[in-house]
């Protein structure tokens, strides 16, 4: 049984095929969908569009970390960004009332600083991403992201950084229901 | 390293899931129409088959036939594509879901080493489907019942959460397949911390899947049918099955976390499984002709003000107890 599964892998990877064609394949089919959606998301004239393909380019990223055996990140990614923020997002859509009667426009009077800005931003990423090899797919570092170790450094070495941000978040929050609340006279 | 037989393993995998999840789906819909009606000393469906059981095959063909109605006015792309948001994600949920094992191979698709996260990541994206089938509609009746589902799903996932992490706590583990192999000596439900842990989370999940006595998204009475008041045929038949499948996976993943998962005597893994799981969906559909439909306010005033504080002082307790 097993040398007839060696034998029918042999065929099949002696197709022509080079050695990891599915992953590569599906790496830029998915980068490429990501960087579609991440265009639409600028360009779209409806609001709410704009949100669903924010959430689309979100998952396009968290597909990325699994390239990179970074799965804790990739999940997080989904929970937070997918499921929290852009849920807030459509929330807040949804409540402004016709809001999406408007065909928005895309630019205003600052599209060349804006440019500009963006275009900075685009070389020192670029910039900064060269510094590493990536070895993606099998290739990529083992714990990459360790949970346990990220877990116990959170809580060790970062417990004041910790805190300090779930003190802003909190502020945050308290701000917000202060901005919202209706006050009776 | 990825070659050409893993990705037909894959397929194949990804095929026996999709077929298990429809025929599931087919079953637990003449299930529910079953117990209802015997909960109410009727028969239920009785033409189709012995008992009816065929009922929900003649459903789905009627179905698949009948005119695909596109309202006017919705908003086309958004209105196409959120019964497979709503879809999708619950097919993707069972990636985790330990079936059991058979001749010493796992029946589980992949055993993610965060499991348990990802199951909650990939559920938490079903809000958006809804959130884009009430959106798209252009009906109010369709967008106050995404409003209230969505409001609902984000309040009641944070007692969820936090119940699902007191079994993490316990068992030390993510993975799906160490916290059912964690369980070989005592169920998790033996546990005084984990069983007030399975309580909250039954109501929670109850909730979750919108469904009686959380039903106001979809209250008849109130909103016509909720988010998917304007769909028919196939795309309605879509919403279905994501609604069914929620169901299956809650009661799976209450089965894996509390309830021993696979482990049981005598009978093989697999059909363990599955009677624990088709079990706390029965208790699921009991508690459907059991309690009233409860108001707006009553059911947040709920998971704020009691569902909420239980649950923290449930984890503080159980930290407690095992620190101790």
């Amino acid at each position: 049984m097993n040398g007839l599964i060696q034998l029918l892998n042999d065929v099949l990877n002696n197709f022509g095929m080079p050695k990891d064609f599915i992953i590569m394949a599906s790496f830029y089919f998915i980068a490429a969908l990501t960087c579609l959606f991440a265009f639409m998301v600028v360009t779209s004239r409806d609001i709410f569009h704009c949100a669903v393909f924010l959430a689309a380019t979100l998952f396009g990223v968290a597909c990325v970390y699994l390239f990179l055996n970074a799965e804790f990140l990739a999940v997080v990614q989904v929970l937070i960004y997918v499921g929290a923020i852009v849920t807030l997002f459509i929330f807040a859509i949804m409540l402004t009332t016709k809001i999406h009667d408007k065909a928005i426009r895309q630019v205003n009077r600052q599209v060349l600083v804006g440019g500009a800005v963006a275009l900075a931003f685009l070389y020192s990423l670029i910039a900064i991403i060269n510094q590493d090899p990536w070895k993606a797919g099998a290739g990529a570092d083992k714990g990459y992201l360790g949970l346990d170790e990220l877990g116990r450094s959170l809580m060790s070495t970062y417990a004041l950084p910790f805190e300090v941000i779930s003190l802003i978040l909190l502020a945050a929050l308290v701000g917000a229901i202060v901005i919202g609340r209706t006050y009776k006279e | 390293m990825v070659s050409v037989l893993t990705f037909i393993i894959m397929i194949v995998v990804g095929a026996v899931i999709l077929g298990f999840i429809a025929v599931s789906a087919m079953f637990l819909i003449w299930w529910e129409r079953k117990v209802s009606a015997h909960m109410q000393t009727r028969y239920g469906p009785m033409r189709v088959g012995w008992h009816g059981v065929f009922q929900s095959v003649a459903d789905v063909i009627k179905l698949l036939l009948k005119e695909d109605i596109v309202p006017a006015g919705v908003d086309r792309w958004i209105w196409w594509f959120a019964p497979f948001f709503a879809v999708v994600p619950s097919v993707m949920v069972f990636v985790c879901i330990p079936f059991g094992e058979m001749f010493g191979i796992d029946l589980i698709p992949a055993d993610l080493n965060v499991g348990i996260l990802y199951i909650i990541a990939i559920t938490s994206v079903c809000t958006l489907g809804i959130f884009m089938a009430g959106w798209g509609s252009n009906n109010k009746y369709s967008l106050l019942g995404a409003m209230r589902s969505a409001a609902q799903i984000i309040s009641y996932e944070i007692p969820l959460v936090l119940s699902i992490i007191t079994v993490v706590m316990f068992a030390g583990t993510l993975s799906m397949q160490k916290i059912v192999e964690g369980q070989k000596e005592m169920w998790f439900i033996f546990r005084p911390n984990l069983a007030i842990a399975f309580v909250i989370y039954l109501i929670s999940a109850v909730a979750e899947t919108n469904r009686v006595p959380f039903d106001i998204p979809e209250a008849e009475s109130e909103l016509v049918a909720g988010f998917h008041t304007e769909y028919s045929g196939m795309k309605f038949a879509m919403f279905f099955l994501g609604e069914y499948t929620n169901l299956f996976i809650v009661s799976a993943i209450a089965a894996t976390l509390f309830l021993g998962g696979w482990q049981g005597p005598l009978l093989p893994p697999v059909i363990w499984f599955l009677i624990k799981t088709y079990g706390i969906i029965t208790v699921i559909m009991w508690f459907r002709w059991t309690f009233p439909r409860i108001r707006v306010d009553q059911l947040m005033g709920f998971t704020w003000k009691v569902l909420t504080p239980i649950s923290f002082a449930n984890l503080a307790f159980a930290g407690w107890v095992l620190l101790k």
